[in-house]
């Protein structure tokens, strides 16, 4: 363990954070769309990875990030709109399964959508302007987009946590995670809550997307293991816990990245361990309400 | 109250009950005595179906105690309250829904015999399917035997709920609204069923409608706001000022 | 033709091998057949839990994953005789479920299908970092199964036919178990809880060491279907353990019937017939795939086998 020093090991856990951060971004968008609808979308990897390529595609046709930043998830938004109108909402009351099964069906149609739109080799990955190089954070130097990263992921979160506690539509979702009945009574359409939320979380994982991109090679497969890893993120931060979501993301992309430093073969698998061990002590999730899930 | 010295089959002990901050229950203490029939009772809200579920083991108390022939059964799960004798009916129907009356019984039936048994061949066991046809009889509902039980009528399914809480041989059986949703005509047989059982074994219900109660049950409890509020026998109950007070109407 | 699927109905073990003896003579070639017949059973293995017990599992992967390494290690590294090595196979995807199933049991609906995918790619990091045994990510490779006697006749292996009924002869045994099961008192109450676990459990079932032992059973099944695929393949691909691979399985069950005895069969049968056909004048095989099953999922829940059953009046226990 020569080398190791404290600069290293602090400079590895602000890698670990800028990992987390998407973690906890796409760990919360998977989160609205359950504690409102009950369902897992199966599809939110896929929807990531479609963000991914639209960012980079707007920011390869049009030289402008903040600009890609803002349609990406719009389109994804869209997409996600489309899919729970058409494909989701006529599952309810069929049973929790089907709209689980659904979007594991339509993650296969986005992969190989893309396969056909981009290539099955997928896009070299573009870093925008003005985001590129090193910076000196004090201890060291460090990639100034994953500065950005962290900052831009604070950011959304908070927009989303304002979002929810303080408007009226977010009041509303959080009356419907709780208690849909109460929310019908009261005369609030809930098929547009639903439409509102489902895009919401599409949009996020679009979001997530798109911010990722620079870090990771841009291919349709990419979405595949990006599902796992927001799965863990979820058991470990509880089922419904916005607050458990962004905070297990942040933990396991921490967790991630301190393995990589001691046991880069094991980095991978030490998240899924992580997951393991929380289901053993702690099966809610750190987060969760005892009883309820687990 | 009598037999002072007997043990009560069931005691409830201080119990109290919190979903969150909401109190559902507070401190609430009873007995209930080996042979006897008695109803719970209260207003909406009272805390009924929360003292019901706690007694009937669909969840622990969050503090105090229930005693089973006085031994503590406090926070043990759900399975093993039939398997020492105590029974229930839900307050919404709970029945197999797809499959047959019978089979809804025998399934029942089977929790004595065999649970895990994977190779021998269900037709081959005698006992539950016996039991079943002896069950469907006391409930009279054997000529409706291969009927799927989703095509039942409501007072039937009811009927057959009942039927499959007698399956393991319950000293206790705890009946929620037991003629919930019921006709008159059904009502009446139901509260027919329940007289030959509480001659058996011992019956605590809960119910709404008072006329039944107060030809039923020799004792009554009644809860109010999730605390214990009056006890005795119909007449003292009807004359109690306190429970004229809170319980406003159904005569 | 009613009464013909009445007399399905009430033997539906010997109808089942029966078609399976003959099966082979349908396709256009031995190995599809073989390949069908492995991911039948594996289909059939997760169905008991999905199907009959409505609990959605994306780990089962791992189960034929484990079942395909532990009987291939035991050839390549051990030298152990195949019919050892199957049996190490099926044991070990066993305590997998074990352990597995263990887990994840705790968690409850959806929550479940999420924690046993997640599950599951802990056995495929395993494996695949464990590569001096599985070969990592290139596979394991020289699962060889030499020519062997029974009785004395001197059996081919590498002959497909010949092959093909000797995986039958494993299939079948399956197949008698998983009937067993169904029929036996474990079978009424696996589907009271799969009804009404509420109910179920007030009547006194345990209902956590009812679906463990559900899932352990499956498990060992699905290894078994792993084990077959190792002789028949002689490699085992990492990605057998992938939860793509357990989603196939979701699949199959999903187009051929669920909660019928002999739908998924024909759901990995028409899933892996038409991946044939289509994938030879299109590359796209994932979009059709997932069209289909999407389809299916919202217009035809029951299935074709469960969809016919029920035209028929049938009992869906076929």
């Amino acid at each position: 363990m020569t080398g190791l020093s404290l600069e290293l090991l602090c400079m590895q856990l602000l890698t670990g954070i800028a990992l987390g951060s998407i973690y906890a971004l796409l760990a919360l968008g998977l989160c609205l769309i359950f504690g409102m609808l009950n369902v897992v979308n199966f599809a939110h990897g896929a929807f990531f990875m479609v963000g991914a390529f639209l960012g980079v595609y707007f920011l390869g046709i049009t030289g402008n990030f903040w600009f890609s930043l803002i349609l990406t998830p719009l389109v994804t938004g869209g997409l996600g709109l489309i899919t729970e109108r058409f494909l989701v909402r006529p599952l309810y009351g069929r049973g929790l399964d089907y709209p689980l099964l659904l979007t594991f069906g339509l993650s296969y149609v986005l992969i190989e959508a893309m396969r056909v739109t981009f290539g099955i080799e997928g896009l070299p990955s573009i870093t925008p302007e003005g985001l590129g190089g090193t910076v000196d954070v004090g201890i060291g130097t460090f990639p100034k987009y994953r500065l950005f990263l962290i900052a831009a992921t604070a950011f959304i979160i908070f927009a989303v946590w304002l979002f929810i506690q303080k408007t009226r539509y977010g009041l509303i979702i959080k009356a419907g995670a709780a208690d849909q009945e109460i929310v019908k009574v009261l005369g609030v359409d809930i098929a547009k809550v639903w439409l509102l939320v489902f895009g919401m979380g599409c949009a996020i994982a679009g979001l997530s997307g798109i911010l990722a991109s620079p870090t990771r090679s841009v291919n349709p497969e990419m979405g595949i293991p990006i599902l796992a890893e927001s799965f863990v993120v979820t058991v470990v931060g509880g089922m419904g816990s916005p607050a458990g979501a962004v905070v297990a993301g942040l933990l396991v992309g921490i967790v991630y990245s301190m393995t990589s430093l001691f046991f880069p073969d094991l980095a991978e698998l030490s998240i899924f361990v992580l997951m393991a061990m929380v289901l053993l002590i702690r099966p809610q999730g750190l987060f969760g309400k005892a009883g309820a899930m687990g | 109250m009598r037999n002072m010295n007997q043990t009560p089959i069931l005691e409830a002990r201080n119990v109290s009950k919190s979903f969150g901050k909401f109190k559902a229950l507070n401190d609430v203490s009873t007995r209930f005595m080996p042979g006897t029939i008695t109803a719970i009772i209260g207003p909406n809200g009272a805390g009924k179906s929360t003292f019901f579920n706690i007694l009937s083991g669909a969840f622990p108390p969050s503090s105090g105690q229930i005693l089973f022939n006085g031994k503590d059964i406090t926070g043990i799960p759900q399975h093993e309250f039939a398997r020492i004798g105590i029974s229930k009916s839900f307050q919404i129907t709970n029945v197999f829904k797809q499959l047959s009356v019978h089979e809804n019984v025998r399934v029942a039936a089977q929790m004595e015999t065999s649970r895990y048994n994977f190779l021998s061949n269900t037709k081959n066991y005698q006992k539950p399917i016996e039991l079943a046809d002896e069950l469907l009889r006391r409930v009279n509902l054997e000529r409706l035997r291969n009927k799927i039980t989703g095509d039942l009528a409501h007072g039937q399914q009811r009927a057959l709920e009942i039927a499959m809480a007698l399956a393991c041989n319950p000293s206790l059986l705890l009946l929620d609204e037991p003629t919930a949703g019921m006709s008159p005509e059904e009502t009446m047989v139901m509260m027919d069923l329940i007289h030959t059982l509480a001659s058996e074994r011992t019956v605590i219900l809960v119910e709404h409608k008072m006329k039944l109660i107060m030809g039923l049950c020799k004792r009554i409890i009644v809860l109010h706001h999730g605390e214990f509020l009056a006890e005795g026998t119909p007449e003292e109950i009807q004359n109690n000022a306190e429970v004229r007070r809170v319980y406003l109407g159904q005569g | 033709m009613n009464a013909f699927f009445q007399f399905i109905a009430r033997h539906r073990l010997f109808a089942s091998i029966l078609f399976l003896m003959i099966f082979p003579f349908f396709m256009p070639y031995e190995a599809l057949a073989i390949n069908i017949l492995i991911f039948g059973l594996f289909a059939m293995g997760f169905n008991l839990l999905f199907g009959y017990m409505g609990l959605l599992s994306f780990g089962h992967a791992a189960f034929l994953g484990i079942g395909s390494y532990l009987t291939g290690i035991s050839i390549v590294h051990y030298s152990l005789p195949w019919g050892t090595a199957i049996l190490i196979g099926v044991i070990g995807a066993a305590i997998g479920g074990l352990i597995m199933g263990f887990l994840a049991i705790r968690t409850r609906g959806i929550y479940f299908s999420m924690v046993t995918l997640a599950l599951g790619q802990i056995v495929y990091y395993i494996f695949y970092k464990a590569e001096s045994f599985t070969g990592g990510e290139n596979g394991l490779r020289g699962v060889k199964v030499e020519t062997f006697s029974i009785l004395g006749i001197p059996v081919d292996f590498l002959n497909p036919l010949t092959k093909y009924y000797i995986i039958l002869f494993f299939v079948s045994i399956a197949l008698w178990l998983i009937s067993r099961i169904l029929n036996s008192p474990l079978g009424a109450v696996m589907e009271a809880i799969r009804e009404n676990e509420k109910r179920a459990a007030a009547c006194g079932f345990d209902v956590t060491k009812t679906k463990l032992l559900v899932f352990v059973l499956s498990a060992a099944i699905c290894g078994l279907a792993g084990s077959l695929r190792a002789l028949h393949l002689s490699i085992v691909p990492i990605d057998s353990l992938h939860y793509l691979q357990s989603g196939q399985a979701v699949m199959m069950s999903i187009l051929g019937g669920m909660g019928t005895f002999f739908g998924p069969f024909i759901g990995a049968a028409v899933m892996l017939y038409l991946e044939d056909i289509v994938t030879t004048f299109t590359k796209h095989w994932m979009a059709v795939i997932g069209l289909v099953f999407m389809l299916f999922v919202l217009f035809f829940p029951k299935g074709i086998w469960g969809t016919i059953l029920s035209k028929l009046h049938i009992n869906q226990d076929v």
